[in-house]
């Protein structure tokens, strides 16, 4: 029964890509637009969780713009897709520059073009963080945590579409509990998105103003490697058209207080998370519950 | 102090470490030199854990390259020992 479902959702996923690269942009963000708007009519649970994180950050103070903020970041969520999707024929050597505006530091560039040496950017689930990926890849190879699927099927699509730029994908849970140590001593780029509830593992930081369980291992990365690190984001500023930025690299060299040391690094991320999205609020993803009280 | 005293100490050491980083109660008694890093239950976070507190308590920073390779306790306290500790 479940090789049957798998089959069947993997049927619709092929008709879905089918429809991504064949169909005109606007259209095929028409039919996303169209899919999230049905997934918003019955999703109610999530439609209450972003329209209460937008309160809560205090983004909008009344709550039916609040829901409609919610709504719009739902549509964004679509096109995040659609534009993932289409990353590969955008984000070719030739063509990139039309589509993106880029706003790298000197420092992190420095790190990027550098071959003997590994870089850690930092993100949220703010604007496009695949198509960040892809451009990054242009300098060296990136890897970044995803979670296997539960269709085989499903997930053997995604990484076949993964793998047509220099994107690894790491498990979130592995036996090898080096892989990220791995990742920079092959001197590529680790991409971590740090801005999900981190159970108890985590380390409690104010995201807009409310404690939040946030996770280390980015931190700790840098305190450990010395990694070069910094924040990095990739805001939508027209249709198939990205702002790519980054912060200055970050540094903080561990002073013996690890967790003064991790508390430091990561209101600083906080800090950057919280500007972009301040910047395009619309292009956040608030149905995630980030804050558990 | 011999080779095999320094190994010793340095795994001693190590145990209390990773008692304070560890995520799993365990007899820390019970590994030496050929307990494998599996074993030890270290996960991608306490292994920085540990890798933090090993560079405060011992004053040794080992580099990623050095730590990919490590496999058991024992590698790892020779190569803390070749670092100076």
């Amino acid at each position: 029964m479940k090789s049957i479902r798998h089959f069947i959702e993997y049927c619709l996923a092929r008709i879905l890509l089918l429809l991504v690269d064949t169909l005109p942009f606007g259209i095929s963000c028409l039919v996303a637009r169209g899919a999230a708007n049905l997934w918003w009519v019955f999703d109610h649970r999530r439609r209450k969780v972003a329209r209460d994180n937008i309160l809560r950050a205090g983004i909008e103070t009344d709550p039916k713009r609040a829901l409609a903020l919610a709504r719009g970041a739902n549509h964004h969520m679509a096109l995040v897709i659609v534009e993932s999707l289409r990353s590969r024929k955008i984000l070719t050597r030739d063509r990139f520059r039309d589509h993106l505006e880029i706003k790298i530091k000197p420092d992190v560039l420095a790190a990027l073009e550098n071959p003997d040496q590994g870089l850690i950017v930092a993100s949220g689930h703010f604007g496009n963080w695949e198509v960040a990926a892809h451009f990054l890849s242009r300098y060296k190879p990136v890897a970044g945590i995803t979670r296997r699927m539960n269709n085989p099927l499903m997930e053997k699509l995604v990484q076949s579409r993964k793998s047509a730029h220099r994107f690894r994908p790491i498990p979130k849970r592995d036996r090898n509990s080096a892989r990220f140590l791995e990742v920079l001593e092959n001197k590529e780029i680790l991409a971590l998105l740090f801005d999900q509830h981190a159970t108890t593992h985590g380390m409690i930081i104010d995201f807009f103003g409310y404690p939040a369980a946030t996770f280390k291992t980015v931190a700790m990365l840098h305190l450990v490697t010395r990694a070069p690190l910094c924040f990095g984001s990739c805001k939508r500023v027209g249709p198939l058209k990205f702002e790519i930025s980054t912060s200055h690299l970050i540094e903080c060299p561990p002073s013996g207080n690890k967790n003064e040391d991790i508390r430091s690094i990561l209101n600083q991320l906080t800090q950057y998370l919280e500007a972009s999205i301040r910047q395009a609020p619309d292009q956040y993803i608030w149905g995630h519950r980030r804050w558990r009280d | 102090m011999s080779e095999k005293s320094k190994t010793e100490s340095i795994i001693r050491k190590l145990r209390e470490i990773m008692e304070t980083c560890a995520m799993e109660e365990l007899d820390w008694s019970k590994y030496g030199p050929d307990s494998t890093i599996e074993s030890l239950g270290l996960d991608s976070l306490t292994i920085l854990d540990l890798l933090y507190d090993v560079e405060q308590e011992l004053g040794v920073h080992l580099e990623a390259r050095d730590i990919v390779s490590i496999r058991n306790m024992g590698e790892m306290a020779s190569l803390l020992i070749d670092k100076g500790a």
